[in-house]
């Protein structure tokens, strides 16, 4: 279970992380995503326009700018 | 790293610092409430009061999800979580959340298949690779959160996943402000506005607060010279006679917030009559449920929650905390009975709650010197 009282949680409330698209697949919108430290995960970007290359906010697996 | 190292700049800090100084007038109290409980865990975390005048004080609002959660929902999960073949999903600040026998990790201990995932989709996917069991996803957030739910439940609809439902426990953020703003025993000079929040909803929907309230408010982003920039826009606003919104995280907040999330949202969701917070009771269209074209994947009507409202304990003072009538440590059992290990009151389950974010970066021991 993540430590929640030594830094912010990224699931609950307002907290965002930039991540940079590495792969895109469009039918499902879904991209493979990385942060700045390389942990990687998919995020759903079907509220987004966002390629490979691109930086994006993600809260709770959703890029949401 | 981009959009963080500069906005993390010492020096630019201490410039700016300097310039809130110039503009307070000397004699006058300012109380600026920061809605969102990522600003508070910012503010405690990288010790921005410290740099602000003696006569400029920062109020902690209800922005953190977790810590409005009245007990009676946490009782009303962990019932879900102890029915026969469910697997319970939620977030990771929601498995400690008291409730009035003990918390969802108590719950998990006790043998209740409890899971905690990282997004909503996460939960989808344990629905799918466990189609012989039901699964219940724990939703809870303001508007930053529920497009992440919304998405999901449109994905579980499209894909048929039949044994995936979700207890909704979403939360607008306009609601609680004009409660707080109604609230006779807050006086209050202006707001900073939550940054994430907005990149969904936009900074439209906070133009009640000067017109109607006569306050300004400025959103803004999380990195430390972000808050600052925001403090020294609202006492600016203050020093000049003006009353707006203004948005100081423009890099990524639109003034109309993201259209697809809006959408999305309002698809899923439709605005309960009302729903209770804790420390700040019932309000009026402040919750989201799911709308009838999403009702099979409501949790609430697959099974039958309890739905009692549960008295908080009464030594606990989350509720003045909230609406920032009082600080952390003047409530009576910060720091001794209510510690992050042992939380009596949400605020200090949450990274973002205001006594967790006062008690992890020891703002206690110097402030209670002061009282």
């Amino acid at each position: 279970m993540t430590d929640c009282t030594s830094d912010a949680c990224i699931t609950c409330g307002d907290v965002a992380v930039a991540m940079r698209v590495i792969e895109v697949d469009d039918e499902r919108c879904l991209a493979l995503c990385e942060t700045a430290e390389g942990e990687r995960s998919t995020v759903e970007i079907a509220l987004v326009d966002a390629g490979p290359g691109d930086e994006v906010l993600v809260h709770a697996g959703t890029a949401i700018a | 790293m981009r959009f963080v190292d500069e906005f993390r700049d010492a020096e630019l800090g201490r410039a700016l610092a300097g310039e809130i100084l110039s503009i307070v007038e000397p004699g006058r109290h300012y109380k600026v409430m920061e809605v969102c409980g990522g600003h508070t865990h910012s503010i405690y975390k990288y010790g921005l009061d410290d740099l602000l005048p003696a006569n400029v004080e920062l109020v902690h609002g209800p922005g953190c999800p977790v810590c409005v959660i009245p007990m009676g929902r946490v009782d009303d999960g962990i019932a879900l979580a102890h029915q026969p073949g469910v697997i319970f999903t939620c977030f990771g600040d929601m498995m400690r959340v008291p409730g009035s026998d003990g918390s969802l990790l108590d719950a998990k201990a006790a043998g209740a298949d409890i899971r905690m995932v990282y997004s909503p989709l996460d939960a989808l996917r344990i629905a799918k690779a466990n189609p012989d069991r039901e699964v219940i996803f724990y939703a809870i957030g303001f508007e930053t959160t529920a497009p992440s739910t919304a998405l999901t439940l449109k994905r579980a609809k499209a894909e048929r996943v039949a044994n995936f439902t979700c207890m909704c426990n979403h939360v607008t953020i306009v609601p609680p402000l004009r409660a707080l703003l109604d609230s006779p025993d807050l006086r209050l000079d202006g707001f900073v506005g939550p940054g994430h929040v907005s990149t969904v909803v936009g900074a439209r929907p906070f133009e009640f607060i000067p017109a109607d309230y006569g306050k300004p408010i400025v959103v803004s982003g999380f990195e430390p010279l972000d808050i600052l920039h925001g403090v020294h826009m609202i006492l600016r606003q203050l020093a000049e006679g003006r009353c707006e919104v203004e948005n100081q995280y423009k890099r990524v907040v639109p003034y109309d917030g993201n259209p697809r999330a809006l959408q999305v949202m309002a698809e899923v969701f439709e605005l309960r009559p009302h729903f209770e917070w804790r420390g700040l009771g019932f309000i009026s269209h402040s919750g989201l449920k799911l709308s009838e074209a999403y009702a099979d994947l409501d949790a609430e009507r697959r099974w039958t929650v309890p739905g009692v409202r549960v008295a908080d304990p009464k030594a606990c003072q989350c509720g003045e905390v909230l609406k920032g009538v009082i600080k952390p440590f003047e409530c009576k059992v910060f720091g001794s009975a209510c510690t992050p290990e042992r939380p009596i009151g949400t605020c200090m389950v949450s990274s973002e709650g205001a006594c967790a974010a006062y008690y992890n970066f020891g703002r206690f021991a110097r402030e209670r010197e002061v009282v």
